[in-house]
């Protein structure tokens, strides 16, 4: 593991310098939220670090709502995607099971992966609704990333984990390298742990994730029925879900195809041609969705298919809290 | 398979023949050659229209021309109902798992198959014609709706004057002229005679049929892990990735879309 410490003044030359060789991304404050935004020279000082989940998730980077994927894309600028919560970087290696399987390499999907390079920043904080730990996953830092990062006392701690990492740094002509000081490491150390008590905290009494998928296997539609009945069908909590990938073919003349995300939220997602449809009951809907993500993705991947982000409960404009949902079921 | 796993193989309609007041075979040759197994499907692309997924009816042994044997029930179908030889169609694959051949040898072989269904049926016949000498015999039970609506009828002809083949057919409403059982698909399996413990079973039919077919086979004590199911789910992209074939913890594009009973028992929706 390769850790370099950097001022944050001169992260932000490099930054600048790199503008001219990369596509770079990372969150920043605007007058709503906190999202994802391309930058520019002046907005690199913006960065917003160590905060989680911007409003869209990293999937958006490498399944665009909707796109042809039968014209080869021609080779971009290199990518750089700053900022990305653990969360994210979980759920990004289920889509990458999924999407760069062996037998089907998903092309449009591979491309972009092979031409992004991901800095995920340690969460020093928390937001409601995240439940991560709950799950088993760690905000404060990963080797999923092709890049840790940590800002903290005006210095800036990364960690290489990927050989696309080590390109990056060196694309940034790093030469001079520091450990980072033992104080400065001690005092991260000391707000990973407050970070991890207040998840505690915050998340008291939520089952663990193979726990909630047995409670969920096991409930009654009832209970499915009661949760659903503000449901809409409208898909948010599909579409901004990191791990949700489910997509819809549509055919374009010339043999063209455009893949858009879709949902099984959504009416007909499973209707055949003869016209049965497992899924034409909105309670169905709604349930099949907790099942897939805790019950038969689990069976089939070994990434976890929720990884305690919380957007679902955020976006719900039917204001379903799954977080609660699975209290009850606990109970 | 193509570079892009998206992009269709184009292919011309050489013949159009109608099987049925509803049902209509499609022969397809492609720009190069194309193979595939049996039981396994492809996705058929209607130019700017629309794609859907078919198992061919042809034999698996063919790789210059395929043939797809289409009833029409929607949007993509209906398209294709309306074209004529010489217009394209794309087809992508073949996707999934199909029969598993090898595992019938020196067995008595049960189809029980009904309506369109016989499609993937005629295509596991060729097959397991050709390696006859391997195979105890082989029963096809074979239901449809009234007489108008059986289909391949010339051959069914050929296929009863092949040694170790049988063929048995039922229609639910009879006219006149029609000799053979009366009744459901599943009557037929009154009249069959074999050796359960030596025998494998295939099914292939509309969902409701499955469901019953497969009811009754339990009930005559075949064992669930040689009953094989050909499942008819809404494979989409065929890659295992677009989900609309889930059921459970199987996608029917890729673990299917065969699977033996005993796989699948505890999924959910697998009848609908």
């Amino acid at each position: 593991m390769n850790r370099i410490s950097i001022q944050k003044q001169e992260w932000d030359e490099k930054l600048l310098q790199s503008l001219s060789s990369h596509l770079i991304y990372a969150p920043l404050e605007t007058e709503f939220s906190c999202d994802y935004v391309k930058l520019e020279a002046g907005t690199i000082p913006e960065i917003v670090y160590n905060k989680p989940k911007p409003v869209t998730p990293l999937k958006k980077f490498f399944l665009p709502v909707k796109e042809n994927v039968t014209i080869d894309s021609s080779p971009l600028l290199p990518v750089a995607i700053i900022g990305t919560p653990n969360c994210d970087v979980m759920a990004l290696a289920l889509l990458d099971e999924i999407y760069l399987d062996q037998e089907y390499t998903d092309p449009a999907y591979r491309q972009r992966r092979d031409n992004t390079t991901i800095i995920s920043t340690d969460c020093l904080s928390i937001l409601e609704h995240c439940h991560c730990t709950s799950y088993g996953i760690d905000p404060t830092g990963n080797d999923h990333s092709d890049i840790s990062l940590a800002l903290i006392e005006d210095q800036v701690i990364l960690t290489v984990h990927s050989p696309k990492g080590e390109a990056f740094i060196q694309s940034l002509g790093m030469i001079v390298t520091l450990e980072p000081e033992k104080e400065l490491l001690q005092s991260l150390g000391e707000i990973h742990s407050s970070v991890l008590e207040q998840l505690k905290q915050q998340n008291n009494g939520l089952p663990g994730y193979e726990e909630t998928g047995k409670l969920i296997s096991e409930s009654e539609m009832e209970l499915w029925k009661k949760y659903a009945s503000t449901c809409v069908s409208c898909g948010a909590c599909s579409a901004i879900c990191p791990t949700c990938s489910c997509f819809l073919l549509i055919d374009r003349p010339g043999f063209e195809k455009v893949r858009q995300l879709d949902t099984c939220q959504y009416p007909g997602f499973e209707r055949v041609a003869g016209g049965e449809d497992a899924l034409n009951e909105l309670p169905e809907r709604f349930r099949n969705r907790y099942m897939c993500k805790y019950v038969w993705k689990p069976e089939k991947y070994p990434m976890k298919a929720c990884t305690g982000c919380g957007r679902c409960i955020e976006t719900c404009i039917g204001q379903i809290n799954k977080n609660e949902l699975i209290l009850e079921l606990s109970k | 398979m193509n570079g892009n796993l998206y992009k269709p193989l184009k292919s011309e309609l050489i013949k159009v023949i109608d099987e049925s007041p509803l049902i209509k075979t499609f022969v397809l040759v492609p720009e190069t050659e194309f193979s595939f197994a049996t039981g396994q499907f492809i996705e058929v692309t209607i130019d700017g229209m629309g794609e859907a997924p078919f198992t061919p009816s042809s034999s698996p042994l063919e790789t210059g021309q395929l043939e797809v044997t289409v009833m029409k029930t929607g949007y993509v179908t209906d398209h294709m109902h309306n074209m004529q030889p010489g217009e394209k169609m794309g087809i992508r694959g073949p996707y999934g798992r199909g029969y598993p051949i090898e595992k019938f040898y020196d067995k008595e072989v049960l189809i029980l198959g009904g309506g369109c269904g016989f499609a993937p049926i005629r295509s596991l016949l060729y097959n397991l014609i050709a390696i006859s000498d391997k195979l105890r015999k082989v029963t096809l039970c074979y239901g449809s709706k009234t007489p108008e609506d059986c289909i391949y009828k010339p051959y069914i002809q050929e296929l009863r004057e092949t040694p170790k083949f049988e063929v048995l057919r039922s229609v639910d409403q009879a006219d006149g002229d029609w000799s053979e059982r009366v009744g459901v698909v599943t009557v037929l399996l009154d009249d069959v005679n074999m050796d359960i413990k030596n025998s494998v079973v295939v099914v292939c039919g509309p969902p409701i049929m499955m469901k019953f077919g497969t009811m009754k086979l339990l009930e005559m004590g075949y064992p669930e892990h040689d009953i094989y199911l050909s499942m008819e789910k809404n494979m989409s992209c065929g890659l295992g990735k677009c989900g609309h074939c889930m059921m459970g913890k199987y996608l029917a594009c890729k673990d299917g879309p065969v699977f033996t009973y005993d796989e699948i028992k505890d999924q959910p929706h697998i009848w609908n």
